[in-house]
């Protein structure tokens, strides 16, 4: 093969998604050429290259911007051309920066104390501006549990499966997210988890189904018997005869089937 | 409210602490300037927060970041056009590898990146360094998967030429200060 054949198929090789005999190919023409076979040890020697670490006063920095981005949008009515100037992206951090920038922040946080306490001080009906500050609020918690759950170490994921519990309403996006990662997360830990935050949404039909259906997919034994435990619950009993179908697999943990004949004793 | 306000500020920096270093890397590896990086990487959380109703659920989250990470570059230079170029004396101290070795060759391979033209130079970084899939990469470029795959090789390809060019530098270097001519240029730097 020539060099511009391997070409088309280097990255493939480099992300190791070739098809067996491609990758035959590609190997035996790197081991005659000094060119492509460079390419691919500089390619490997890119992941040497040294980590950088922001520095420590850049977290100090983020949090002050925060404060400022809030506290400039629960004082100022939206869509006042004032404030939305003051938040244009650049200017903010100029204001951030600039000598004024520590005074500036105090008053932030004091206009949040302010505001605070006029929100404790009596009931009043939500103003439209709260409603858009919480609207984007539950956006962000979503956009957090979406994206952690899309993380490729499983203590993120489970991190995100545990934001998802903090909200008493499931959003549909996040309910989705969430039985995928019950039946297709690698981590079992993460299933576990994603199960019990499931746990709280029996209401929502799509959950029981899930749940019963995961029990024939699961492989996990510890995985198994949580479904059990939580169909018995649940009080399920349209649950029973997947249970006795799940009991009669040949190769079951016996574990497993002893607690679906519990299970199924339960639900009688 | 207080409670509210808390909730954000821990949910972005959630974000925040989980993204600021490897963004901080794209941005100092692009440009070769801290101060400028640790300025975007600042720039990008706030339009994660002004902009997160542009998040499409289901499409890939790092794409997404890195597209405003991407805008937040461009806009700048817009704004602010370039007073210096990368130069390779801004690299970052290269952490004492395993062998001498080994740490000549990642400092040529910092300086044959910095040579490159910025498009390349950042696909390279996309790809290896914030080990973005090629999917993201095509997703976040707004080309075709194909497209990608030519644009990595034609990357590696020039990165490869100035990495020899250095090479051959060094090892001539080296020649000329111990025994000329016995070094071939192009087996330089294995036999170092
Ligand atoms: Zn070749």
């Amino acid at each position: 093969m020539k060099c511009e054949q391997i070409a088309e198929l280097l990255p493939d090789y480099l992300e190791g998604s070739l098809a067996p005999d491609q990758l035959r190919d590609v190997e035996a023409h790197l081991e005659q050429c000094a060119d492509c076979s460079e390419e691919v040890a500089l390619w490997k020697k890119l992941s040497l290259l040294p980590v950088e670490q922001p520095s420590t006063a850049s977290r100090v920095r983020f949090e002050a911007m925060l404060q400022a981005y809030q506290a400039g949008r629960s004082n100022q009515p939206a869509g006042n051309p004032e404030w939305k100037k003051r938040a244009s992206t650049a200017s903010v951090f100029h204001w951030l920066r600039s000598p004024l920038g520590a005074a500036a922040w105090s008053a932030a946080l004091l206009a949040i104390g302010i505001f605070t306490g006029l929100r404790l001080a009596g009931p009043k009906p939500p103003s439209p501006d709260m409603a858009a500050i919480q609207s984007e609020l539950t956006n962000m918690k979503q956009l957090v549990v979406l994206s952690m759950l899309q993380q490729q170490s499983a203590s993120a994921r489970l991190e995100g499966v545990t934001w998802s519990t903090r909200d008493q309403h499931l959003d549909p996006q996040v309910l989705s997210a969430l039985l995928h990662t019950l039946r297709y997360d690698p981590s079992v830990d993460v299933r576990l988890a994603a199960l019990d935050a499931l746990s709280r949404h029996s209401a929502q039909p799509q959950v029981r189904s899930s749940v019963v259906n995961a029990l024939q997919e699961q492989q996990s034994p510890l995985v198994q018997v949580a479904l059990i435990d939580q169909l018995v619950e649940w009080h399920d009993r349209e649950a029973k005869p997947h249970l006795e179908k799940l009991r009669q697999s040949p190769d079951l943990n016996p574990t497993v089937r002893q607690r679906a004949d519990w299970a199924i004793g339960k639900l009688n | 409210m207080l409670q509210v306000r808390d909730g954000a500020g821990e949910m972005l920096g959630v974000l925040f602490d989980r993204y600021q270093t490897p963004l901080f890397n794209f941005y100092s590896k692009l440009t070769g300037d801290r101060t400028l990086s640790e300025d975007l990487v600042q720039e990008v959380f706030l339009r994660i927060l002004k902009y997160r109703q542009s998040y499409r659920p289901g499409t890939p989250f790092r794409a997404w970041i890195y597209q405003i990470a991407r805008n937040a570059r461009i806009d700048h230079f817009r704004k602010f056009p370039r007073e210096r170029v990368f130069e390779p004396e801004m690299l970052p101290p290269v952490i004492p590898a395993d062998s001498a070795q080994e740490q000549q060759e990642v400092e040529l391979l910092q300086r044959a990146l910095a040579l490159l033209p910025e498009d390349k130079r950042e696909i390279l970084l996309l790809c290896r360094f914030q080990e973005l899939k090629y999917e993201e990469i095509a997703e976040l470029l707004g080309c075709q998967l194909n497209t990608v795959r030519t644009r990595i090789h034609r990357a590696l390809q020039e990165l490869r030429k100035s990495f020899h060019q250095l090479t051959q530098g060094t090892a001539l270097k080296r020649a000329n200060s111990a025994a000329p001519g016995n070094i071939s240029p192009r087996g330089g730097c294995r036999e170092v």
